[in-house]
């Protein structure tokens, strides 16, 4: 086998190192630190590009937030005005209610009173006439003379 | 064997050594030149989104460096160009010597070129692992819990083996190169010795040996990533120590 003559090893080696040497210097070296350069200027473009994104997202996630909590708010205090409006009317309208119930009683009362009074009245007058006709249709029928006192003393023992 | 054959091209003789341009070189020097117009034409005007051969170019290069960051981690970045270089140059001399019709050569199926590429790396390693671990860079010949009494005997095995890299890092490249080679000229010779007793005989190494240019093909790229690889499984050794 040729490979093991070493006749050839010294040209062969002499010849790789001077187009290793060349490939590496010449060739290697000036081209390959640009295209790495290129490769890291566009994966710091992504990176910065997947930033920028990352933080939009915060910014409108931090927006969706802030108009979500706005909302709640306004709700909350559209609730509570509501809750507080019917709150007030109940009341007033409970008041009214008290009120109206209160003069009703005290009409009822001084209905009830005044008929009272009447029927008083009535019954007095009843029993004057009454003490007044016995004492007539006493003096008339028996002739005697009674008094009204008397009249009424026997009425109320009767 | 005799496409393995160094044939003097250009005669040169220095203090008495045989230095003659050889097809070897002539070999050497056609995959320098398709390396140069591959890098140079990919590099030309480097953009941020890539032409096709910029892409090329950056596909190669991203693979070292992945390569280095896996196994060497984010140091071994550093060496990526070297690495990058032994990679093309041991790729281009495999690919370039499967062109037919043009007398082509393998100058790596020769063991002075591998050894010399093997030396390379050798070197590197040596020269890394001195400058950043001085002379703790010994330990690691020593690896970790190493019982005390089985210590000489794990150095000087440790030691040899690290010796032996060089050797089979030439050998195993040389010898693929080779023994794909020679069995493809082996099935061309059946094509014709077969051939010429029936043609259709001929027909069956035909077959064979095209597959075996496939694969011949595949040897010559899987060789070219496994001689990368261990490069940078060894430079781990030197910047990482195990």
């Amino acid at each position: 086998m040729p490979q093991f003559d070493p006749a050839s090893f010294a040209s062969q080696i002499f010849w790789f190192g001077v187009f290793f040497t060349l490939l590496y210097v010449a060739v290697v070296r000036p081209t390959l630190p640009k295209v790495g350069k290129v490769i890291d200027a566009r994966e710091a473009q992504v990176s910065g590009d997947l930033d920028r994104a990352e933080a939009a997202k915060g910014q409108a996630d931090a927006i969706r937030t802030a108009y979500d909590d706005g909302m709640k708010q306004a709700r909350d205090a559209a609730q509570s005005a509501v809750a507080a409006a019917r709150d007030g009317a109940a009341k007033a309208a409970e008041a009214r209610l008290k009120q109206l119930a209160a003069r009703l009683d005290a009409d009822a009362e001084a209905a009830a009173a005044s008929l009272d009074l009447a029927r008083a009245n009535a019954r007095a007058g009843l029993e004057s006439t009454v003490t007044e006709l016995t004492t007539e249709a006493v003096a008339k029928l028996a002739g005697i003379e009674v008094t009204a006192a008397d009249v009424s003393a026997a009425l109320a023992a009767r | 064997m005799e496409q393995f054959k160094i044939e003097t091209i250009a005669p040169l003789t220095v203090a008495g050594t045989d230095l003659s341009f050889t097809n070897s070189s002539l070999w050497m020097l056609i995959s320098l030149i398709s390396i140069a117009a591959f890098l140079f034409i990919g590099t030309a005007r480097p953009q941020l989104v890539p032409g096709r051969m910029q892409a090329a170019v950056e596909y190669l290069y991203d693979f070292i460096r992945d390569m280095l960051r896996e196994n060497v981690g984010k140091d071994g970045l550093r060496y990526a160009p070297l690495i990058f270089a032994v990679f093309v140059f041991v790729l281009a001399c495999n690919l370039l010597g499967m062109v037919p019709f043009v007398h082509s050569f393998t100058p790596t199926s020769h063991i002075a070129v591998t050894f010399g590429l093997a030396m390379i790396v050798f070197t590197l390693v040596v020269i890394v692992g001195f400058a950043r671990h001085g002379l703790h860079f010994f330990s690691l010949f020593l690896p970790e819990g190493t019982p005390i009494f089985v210590a000489p005997l794990v150095a000087l095995i440790e030691f040899l083996s690290f010796l032996s890299r060089p050797f089979t890092l030439a050998i195993r490249l040389f010898a693929n190169m080779t023994a794909g080679h020679v069995l493809m000229k082996v099935f061309g010779g059946f094509v014709v010795s077969l051939g010429a007793y029936n043609i259709a005989l001929g027909a069956i190494p035909l077959v064979v040996n095209v597959a075996l240019t496939a694969l011949e093909l595949l040897i010559a790229v899987v060789q070219a990533y496994v001689f990368a690889l261990l490069a940078s499984i060894y430079l781990n050794d030197a910047v990482n120590l195990h």
